[in-house]
C-alpha cells in the first residue's frame, strides 16, 4: 500500500471507530466516581487477615499473588529472550576485556565518576534492598527495589570499569538470582499445597501489623521477586554492555 | 469441585522453567532436553486427567484460598472445565512433539530455548484454565512475550523482520485487550469472568460493555489471525523455527479462537448487543478468512509460508463455529481445533524435515529432491489429505457439527466457506507432496511469483526422531473414533455454554439436511492440486486462459500481504472499526 492509500484507510477508520468511541467515553462514570466494590473489599480484608498496611502489596503478592507469578515469568521471558536475540549473534563464550567499538578510545574515567560511584553504588544497592523489604508496609516492594539494585549494579560498572565488573557480576549468577528467585516464588506457592492448603495460600504466622516481617508469605514471595527483578536487570544490562563491544581476536563470535 | 489440579499445569512448567535457568550450564549435555520433554508429558497427562474428572462437574481451584467474600470475589481462580482442560492436553502434546522433534537443534542456545518453550506452555495452559479477566491477560502476554523472542531466534533480516512485525501487531493487541479490561472494570467493578457476566446481564444497553467486547474481540483475532487481523501471521510463522512454527500454528493461534469462544460463554453472551454483532460480523470475518486463506496458500511457494497461510484459513473455520453461537457450532469449533492443532504441528514439522534433510524449503525449487525420504512423502500426503477434510478423525467430525450448527441458520450456505477453505488448502499441501517428493508438476503456476527464500535448518538430527512426533500427531488427529470425540465436544461445549444464554433449538421435526462437507473440499483438493501437477499435459490453451484468469487475483492478494508494519497497523485500524461498527449496527 501507498503512504497515501494508508492514510485515506486509516482515516475512514478512525472516522468509523468515532462513534461508538464518543458514546463508550459519554457512558464512563465521572472522575473520582466512588463506587469501587473491589478496592473497598480489599481494605477491609487486607489489614485484618494479613496484618499488611500496603494494600497494593497485599493485592498483589496474596490476594493476586498468582497474577505476579505470570508478570514475574513475563519479565524472565523477556530478559531470556533478549537474551537469546543478542548473544545469538555472538555465542556464548564472553570475555572479560573492556567495551571495544571499532576504533573508538575507551576515555579513562576521571577520579570524580569513581568517587561519586564508589559512593553512590552501595548507597543504591542498600536502598533498593531496603524497598525490596519493606515491601508489606511502604510502596514499593521487589519489583521496584529489583529495579533499584539492577541500577546500583550499573554503577559499579561506571565506577569500576568492564573487568571489574564482569568480575563482580557473573552472568552465572545472575541467571541464578533470574531462575533462583522465579523458582522460590512458583515453591512458595507448592509449599503451601503439599499442606493440602490452596497453591500460594498463607502458611506462615502473620507477624505484628507495622512490623518487617508482617504478612505471613508475602515477605517471602516478595524476596523472590527481588531476586529475580535484580538478576534480570543485571542480566540485560550486560548482555547491552556486551552488545556493544567488538569481540577481540581468539575470541568466540 | 475443588481439586488442587489446575494450578499445577502453569506453576509446574514455570518451576521447571526457572529450576533450569538457574542451574543452567551445570546440566550436561541432553539433560534439559529430557526434562523438558517429561514437563510436556506431565502436562499432556494433566490435561487428559482433568478432562476425564471435570465431566461430572468443573474442577476450581482459588488461589491462596481467596474464595469469594459476601459475594464479591477477591482471588484469582482456575477452572478447569472439559474445554479447558482437552486444551491442555494438546498443548501438552505439541509441546512434547516440538521437542522430541527439536532434539538437538538448539544446541547453541543451551537451557534458554527451553525456558522459553516452558514458559510458552505454561503461558498456554494459564489462558485456557484461568477464570479471571485480568488474569487471562497476563497469561496472553507471556505467551506474546516468549513467542517473540522464538520467533527472532535465527537473527536472520527475514526472521528479525517477522519477529518485529509480530511484536508490533500482537502488542496492539495487549494494549486493546488491556484498554477493553480497563472499560469492563471501570463500569463492573469485577474481574472474575462469572461474575462479570452476572453483572453484564443487569447492565443490559450500557454502551461500555459493547465497547469492551469490541477490544477485547479485536485482541483476540489478532492472535487468531483473522482478516483483516491476520496480516503478521504469514510473516511470523514462516521465519519462526520449525519446532517453533509447531506450537505457534497448532496451538497458539487457536488461544485467540479459543479465548473468543470463553469471554463470549462466560461474559458477553448475557448482552443481546454483543451477541447479535458476533453473529452478523465474525461470523462473515471467519468465512471471508477461511476462503482467502485458502487462496493465499494455494499461491505459495514457500512451503512454511503455505502452512501459514493454511492456518490462517482454517482459524476462520474456528471461528466461524464460536459466531454460529450454538452448542453444535461451539463443539465443531473444540473438535476440529484439537484435529487441525495436531495435523498443522505434524504438517511443520514436515517443513522442518525438509529444511534439515534437503537444505531447502522452496516448493518449486525442491521438484523431485524428495524421493529418498520417503517416509516423509506418506506422511505429508497424510496430512494434506487430512488438511482437506478426508471423512476421518477429528477434523472431519469438526466439519460435521459446524455442518448441523449451521442447519439453523437463515443462509446456511456461508458453512460452504468451510469446504472451499479446506480443499484449497489441502489442494497446496498435496501439490507440494507432488512437486516435491514425486518430481510431477513441471510447470509452474501462479505460485511461482509468490516470494521465497533459500533457507536450512539445522541438519545431522536424527530423522526418525523428526519424523516420529509427525506420525503420533496424525494418528491422534485421524484415528479418535468419531462418535467419541462428537461425545465428549458436545459435552466440553455445553459446560463452557453453562452460565450463558441458551441456545435457540432446531424446531422439532425439521431436521436440517447435512452436506457432505468432507467429501466436497476433498474432491476440490484433488481437482485442484491434480489441475496444478499436471497442467502440462493439457492443451496450452486452457491452461494458459485460466492462468491469465487468476494470476492477477493472486498477485493482487500477495501484494497486499506486504510485510510493511504500517499496512498491518492500518488493516487491524479498519478491522476494528469494522467491529465497532457491527456492534452499532447490529
Amino acid at each position: 500500500m501507498s503512504r497515501r492509500a494508508r492514510g485515506i484507510l486509516a482515516a475512514i477508520a478512525a472516522l468509523a471507530l468515532a462513534p461508538g468511541a464518543l458514546a463508550v467515553v459519554r457512558a464512563m462514570p465521572p472522575l473520582g466516581d466512588h463506587p469501587l466494590p473491589y478496592g473497598d473489599a480489599v481494605n477491609r480484608v487486607a489489614p485484618a487477615e494479613r496484618a499488611v498496611s500496603n494494600m497494593v502489596t497485599a493485592v498483589n503478592f496474596d490476594l493476586r499473588g498468582f497474577d505476579t507469578l505470570g508478570e514475574e515469568v513475563m519479565l524472565l521471558a523477556a530478559v531470556v529472550g533478549a537474551v537469546v536475540v543478542l548473544r545469538g549473534a555472538r555465542g556464548e563464550g564472553v570475555g572479560d576485556r573492556p567495551a571495544r567499538c571499532g576504533s573508538r578510545p575507551i576515555p579513562p574515567r576521571s577520579d570524580a565518576v569513581v568517587l561519586l560511584c564508589r559512593m553512590t553504588a552501595p548507597l543504591t544497592l542498600i536502598y533498593g534492598l531496603y524497598v525490596v523489604l519493606h515491601a508489606a508496609l511502604t510502596p514499593g516492594g521487589g519489583f521496584q527495589g529489583g529495579a533499584i539494585i539492577g541500577s546500583g549494579l550499573v554503577l559499579v560498572w561506571l565506577g569500576e570499569g568492564y573487568n571489574a565488573w564482569r568480575r563482580m557480576v557473573p552472568g552465572v549468577v545472575l541467571h541464578a538470582l533470574e531462575g533462583g528467585g522465579a523458582g522460590l516464588y512458583a515453591l512458595a506457592g507448592f509449599g503451601a499445597m503439599l499442606t493440602g492448603a490452596a497453591y500460594l495460600a498463607n502458611m506462615l504466622p502473620l507477624g505484628d501489623w507495622g512490623s518487617i516481617l508482617s504478612g505471613g508469605m508475602i515477605p517471602v514471595v516478595n524476596f523472590g521477586v527481588g531476586l529475580a527483578v535484580s538478576g534480570a536487570f543485571g542480566m540485560l544490562f550486560l548482555e547491552f554492555l556486551e552488545e556493544t563491544r567488538e569481540p577481540e581476536k581468539g575470541e568466540e563470535q | 469441585m475443588i481439586s488442587s489440579l489446575p494450578p499445577l499445569a502453569a506453576a509446574g512448567p514455570i518451576l521447571v522453567a526457572a529450576t533450569l535457568l538457574a542451574l543452567g550450564r551445570h546440566l550436561p549435555g541432553r539433560v534439559p532436553d529430557v526434562i523438558a520433554i517429561v514437563a510436556a508429558l506431565a502436562v499432556a497427562a494433566l490435561g487428559a486427567l482433568m478432562a476425564f474428572r471435570a465431566g461430572d462437574g468443573v474442577l476450581l481451584h482459588w488461589f491462596g484460598g481467596w474464595s469469594p467474600r459476601e459475594g464479591m470475589p477477591i482471588g484469582i481462580a482456575f477452572q478447569a472445565d472439559v474445554a479447558g482442560s482437552v486444551m491442555v492436553a494438546l498443548v501438552g502434546i505439541l509441546f512434547v512433539a516440538s521437542f522430541v522433534f527439536a532434539w538437538g537443534f538448539f544446541e547453541e542456545v543451551g537451557v534458554q530455548f527451553h525456558v522459553l518453550m516452558l514458559v510458552f506452555m505454561a503461558a498456554m495452559c494459564g489462558f485456557c484454565l484461568t477464570r479471571d479477566l485480568f488474569n487471562l491477560f497476563v497469561w496472553f502476554e507471556v505467551m506474546s512475550v516468549a513467542a517473540f523472542a522464538l520467533t527472532a531466534y535465527r537473527l536472520e533480516a527475514s526472521a528479525l523482520e517477522g519477529a518485529l512485525n509480530f511484536t508490533v501487531t500482537n502488542s496492539l493487541g495487549s494494549m486493546m485487550m488491556l484498554a477493553g479490561i480497563g472499560l469492563l472494570y471501570a463500569r463492573l467493578g469485577r474481574l472474575d469472568m462469572l461474575a462479570l457476566g452476572e453483572e453484564a446481564a443487569k447492565a443490559a444497553g450500557d454502551p461500555v460493555i459493547p465497547g469492551a467486547f469490541c477490544l477485547l474481540a479485536a485482541a483476540l483475532l489478532i492472535k487468531g489471525a483473522t482478516v483483516p487481523f491476520h496480516l503478521w501471521l504469514a510473516d511470523a510463522h514462516a521465519v519462526a523455527p520449525s519446532p517453533v512454527s509447531m506450537v505457534f500454528s497448532g496451538g497458539m493461534v487457536a488461544m485467540g479462537v479459543f479465548g473468543l469462544a470463553r469471554l463470549t460463554w462466560t461474559v458477553f453472551a448475557p448482552v443481546e448487543a454483543v451477541t447479535e454483532a458476533l453473529h452478523a460480523v465474525v461470523l462473515w470475518l471467519g468465512a471471508a478468512t477461511s476462503v482467502l486463506g485458502g487462496m493465499l496458500c494455494l499461491g505459495q511457494r514457500h512451503v512454511k509460508r503455505m502452512l501459514a497461510f493454511s492456518t490462517i484459513s482454517h482459524t476462520g473455520i474456528l471461528l466461524m463455529g464460536v459466531a454460529l453461537l450454538s452448542a453444535d457450532g461451539l463443539a465443531g469449533t473444540l473438535t476440529y481445533l484439537v484435529g487441525h492443532g495436531l495435523v498443522k504441528a505434524a504438517l511443520f514439522a514436515l517443513a522442518g524435515v525438509l529444511m534439515a534433510r534437503l537444505g531447502g524449503i522452496d516448493e518449486i525449487g525442491l521438484r523431485g529432491r524428495g524421493r529418498e525420504i520417503w517416509p516423509a512423502r506418506i506422511a505429508f500426503a497424510a496430512g494434506g489429505l487430512l488438511l482437506a477434510g478426508l471423512p476421518v478423525g477429528l477434523m472431519e467430525e469438526g466439519a460435521t457439527l459446524l455442518d448441523a450448527a449451521a442447519g439453523a441458520e437463515s443462509f446456511r450456505w456461508v458453512i460452504l466457506a468451510v469446504p472451499i477453505g479446506a480443499g484449497l488448502t489441502g489442494a497446496a499441501v498435496l501439490r507440494a507432496a507432488g512437486r516435491i517428493f514425486l518430481g510431477w508438476g513441471k510447470v509452474d503456476g501462479e505460485e511461482e511469483g509468490a516470494p521465497s527464500e533459500q533457507e536450512a535448518e539445522k541438519a545431522n538430527r536424527p530423522l526418525p526422531l523428526m519424523l516420529a512426533p509427525v506420525a503420533v500427531l496424525l494418528l491422534l488427529a485421524s484415528a479418535v473414533p468419531g462418535h467419541l470425540a462428537e461425545e465428549a465436544a458436545q459435552h466440553a461445549a455445553s459446560a463452557m455454554m453453562q452460565p450463558g444464554i441458551v441456545p435457540a433449538p432446531v424446531s422439532p421435526g425439521e431436521v436440517p439436511e447435512r452436506l457432505p462437507l468432507g467429501w466436497m473440499s476433498l474432491s476440490l483438493a484433488l481437482l485442484v492440486a491434480g489441475w496444478h501437477l499436471g497442467r502440462h499435459h493439457l492443451p496450452a490453451i486452457l491452461s494458459n486462459g485460466v492462468q491469465a484468469l487468476t494470476a492477477p487475483v493472486f498477485a493482487g492478494l500477495e501484494r497486499l500481504h506486504s510485510g510493511v508494519t504500517g499496512d498491518e497497523l492500518v488493516w487491524i485500524l479498519a478491522g476494528l472499526a469494522l467491529l465497532s461498527l457491527g456492534l452499532w449496527l447490529a
